[in-house]
């Protein structure tokens, strides 16, 4: 009989305390999932009562992003009341795990769009907070960080800004100096201002460079011109396939052409790279040389290839000499760089935006944004100032190039797609399955871009 | 090599086997052919895993290294927390294997042994379970164990393992099954009670089903992603999968692939090891298991 009491109470008690945890933390729950003004105004309160509070910054589990982490003892000294705790995972898993941190009531403070799904994606989601009210109450103006303004407006839907610029990479062109020295071919100029660097020439150059034998170690091709998303690419030779209203509301267009045929003569120029000049690769010869590292240039078999900056932080790995280069007019006058801005973003659900944006805007000091280049292997930030650090980061590679290069990009630039358009990586998965049979010449665009068309126009109804 | 072992007794004399030679002989090059292309991989792997930065960029691709890269084998624990994240495995591993064996072998026995109402309809619904694929229970069970406070702590990946898993219930069942109803009657009339036959007659009868669970519960933790990228933040935290798939993460660099042949090295040896040992027992195991 004592036996059986006993053991009833444990098992009271065992409930009891079960269910105050339960309560405890359902409470907690409850008010991230609740409605956001409050959850915002009550941050307020506590940050003004010097409360202890840890916000989380939410990020790629990779070199070039964690070093954050690096960056977090001098702010908590700096804010004794904010504890910053990084949490990360594998790209692969990164919207994945943002998703089901947000649906289960954790969702992460700080976070950018560094997985598949794109700014207009969370937007349109309503995942974002709008951090207008915020940089008013604070003051924060963009020209103290040097943040040029035009790139504050990429984030910024219906006059209210949801993300603050943190790093800006370019769409520029790549090339192999053995190579160019190999054949006597000058190097391409890096000033975007030079008339005489258009695409014909650089198919003349490419063909110089083009060696294609039954030997595939021997075979190397002139140049590989994978601009941007497959979806912008039209937009180099000056076909827009997305109506213009896509860039003021928030990202769903009212139209798309992709059956136009200036939008077909595009994407034919592009192909011709391959089947008429033969002057690129071919989709499979590119897998079968470039193998695990999915870029052929890397392995010395492409002259000249155009790509994001990313690609120089690298470089120092290459075995060959590099070089950059403009990306060479193609008869857009205004655009011939995609711009890939990533911002730092506060989510809805976060329980301290105030020290949330403390925490950006550290990140977004000179200072910091010095540091981070090298911290980073090569990041370039979007503070102009902190860019002339980076400039000169690269071994082996003249500053004067990498500066002229972004400058050039900045001015013809546009920022990429996948960051503005809604549902975009439906659009995106889309438009690589769709396009694949052109890729290996078994079907012509005629054929396809009707199709893609149609299914582009159901993804952004979605 | 057990079929070759098994048709010599019913072989024919010796002056017939020389008329099968060139039939074995033959079999021996296939098979020797599809091991050495099996191998091929994991020879790439190895080689790999010993080649500097540079040479693993280049085409075509060298056969071995040109220069044998052994301090690879110590980099890798200064680029990831290798050594954090092979304990943190081994660890949750571990512990989903025991659980995995003392949760689905109980069940198991009580759905071999006892006929009660409901039976089928409990087993039914049991084996019903392992249509559900992951992502549609992955954000229920998240907030589920993000309301008992176990984010960033290595229960959510134990602890489920410990409520038993339908096709290794179903494995041992079937198993147990098999083992004759007198043994369980000698047990009954000795006075034994049920939880004693199942540990002292129904396990050490069933090791062949056992060693196969344990390997499947060991393999299918140690390779998991998913669950501990969802539960698990801090990188002290990070389980070996978690790591490696970092690696290659950056879409800005060119993934450190030496590194994570070396890494994949060193993640083959608990598997290769824990199949060395339970070997008997495994393939006895499948072909119980597999024929019956």
């Amino acid at each position: 009989m004592k036996k059986i009491v006993k053991s009833k109470r444990t098992a009271i008690l065992l409930t009891t305390a079960l269910t105050a945890m339960l309560a405890l933390s359902g409470c907690g729950g409850g008010k991230s999932a609740g409605n956001v003004a409050a959850g915002g105004s009550g941050a307020g309160n506590t940050s003004g009562s010097g409360e202890q509070v840890t916000i989380s910054h939410y990020t790629i589990d990779s070199e070039d992003r964690t070093f954050i982490e690096k960056l977090i003892p001098d702010f908590e000294k700096a804010h004794p009341n904010i504890k910053v705790k990084v949490e990360k995972a594998p790209y692969e898993q990164f919207d994945s795990k943002l998703q089901t941190l947000i649906a289960g009531g954790n969702s992460p403070d700080v976070t950018s769009h560094y997985g598949y799904g794109g700014f207009a994606e969370y937007y349109n989601k309503g995942m974002l907070l709008d951090l207008t009210d915020l940089i008013k109450e604070d003051g924060f103006k963009a020209e103290d960080y040097n943040i040029p303004e035009n790139l504050m407006k990429i984030y910024t839907v219906n006059g209210h800004t949801y993300g603050i610029p943190v790093n800006m990479y370019v769409t520029l062109m790549l090339y192999n100096k053995d190579m160019f020295d190999a054949a006597g071919v000058s190097y391409p100029p890096s000033d975007y201002e030079d008339k005489s660097w258009t695409f014909d020439r650089m198919v003349e150059d490419a063909k110089k460079m083009t060696l294609v034998s039954d030997d595939i170690a021997k075979t190397q091709y002139g140049v590989d011109f994978t601009w941007a998303e497959r979806d912008m690419r039209p937009l180099y030779f000056g076909a827009e396939p997305y109506s213009e209203d896509t860039w003021t509301n928030g990202g769903v267009p009212s139209e798309t052409h992709f059956d136009s045929p200036e939008v077909i003569a595009a994407y034919q120029k592009l192909f011709d790279l391959v089947f008429k000049e033969k002057v690129s690769p071919t989709s499979e010869w590119s897998k079968s040389v470039a193998g695990q590292n999915g870029d052929p240039f890397v392995a010395g078999k492409i002259g000249m290839s155009i790509g994001g900056s990313w690609n120089l932080a690298g470089a120092n790995d290459f075995p060959f000499k590099i070089g950059v280069a403009a990306v060479p007019w193609g008869g857009n006058d205004k655009v011939r760089s995609t711009l890939f801005v990533d911002p730092l973003l506060i989510l809805k659900d976060s329980k301290h935006p105030k020290e949330a944006f403390e925490w950006i805007k550290y990140l977004m000091t000179t200072e910091v944004q010095e540091k981070s280049i090298a911290l980073s292997g090569g990041n370039p930030p979007v503070n102009t100032e902190a860019a002339e650090v980076y400039y000169k980061h690269f071994d082996g590679i003249d500053p004067g190039d990498v500066k002229k290069v972004y400058e050039g990009a900045v001015k013809y630039g546009y920022e990429s797609y996948n960051h503005l358009i809604t549902n975009y990586s439906q659009i995106n998965d889309m438009f690589i399955n769709e396009l694949q049979p052109v890729e290996t010449g078994h079907k012509t665009l005629e054929e396809v871009m009707p199709v893609i068309q149609k299914k582009v126009t159901e993804i952004i109804r979605r | 090599m057990s079929t070759v072992k098994a048709t010599r007794p019913l072989g024919p004399p010796s002056r017939l086997r020389r008329r099968f030679k060139p039939v074995k002989l033959a079999s021996f090059i296939t098979l020797l052919l599809t091991t050495f292309l099996m191998l091929l991989p994991l020879f790439f792997m190895v080689s790999t895993s010993l080649k500097s930065k540079r040479e693993m960029l280049k085409f075509p691709p060298t056969f071995l290294p040109e220069s044998w890269a052994w301090s690879n084998y110590t980099d890798i624990f200064e680029t990831l927390q290798f050594g954090t994240m092979y304990k943190n495995s081994l660890i949750i591993a571990g512990l989903s294997v025991l659980g995995t064996l003392l949760s689905s072998a109980l069940v198991a026995y009580g759905f071999a042994r006892y006929r009660g109402r409901g039976n089928n309809f409990w087993f039914i619904l049991l084996l019903s379970t392992m249509m559900l694929p992951y992502p549609a229970i992955m954000i229920p069970q998240f907030v589920l164990f993000s309301k008992m406070q176990w984010i960033d702590t290595f229960l959510p990946l134990i602890v489920p393992a410990f409520f038993g898993s339908a096709y290794n219930i179903f494995l041992l069942r079937q198993f147990f099954s098999t083992l004759p109803e007198e043994l369980f009657d000698a047990g009954r009339m000795d006075g034994c009670g049920e939880l004693r036959m199942w540990r002292t007659i129904a396990l050490p009868l069933s090791a062949p089903a056992l060693a196969t669970v344990a390997i499947f519960a060991f393999i299918y933790s140690w390779n998991d992603l998913l669950t501990p990228v969802l539960y698990l933040s801090s990188s002290d935290k990070f389980t070996l999968p978690v790591g490696m798939a970092s690696l290659t993460s950056s879409r800005f660099r060119i993934p450190p692939w030496h590194l994570l042949m070396v890494a994949s090295v060193l993640a083959m040896v608990p598997i290769v090891t824990l199949f060395a040992i339970a070997q008997k027992q495994f393939v006895e195991g499948i072909v119980l298991t597999g024929i019956k």
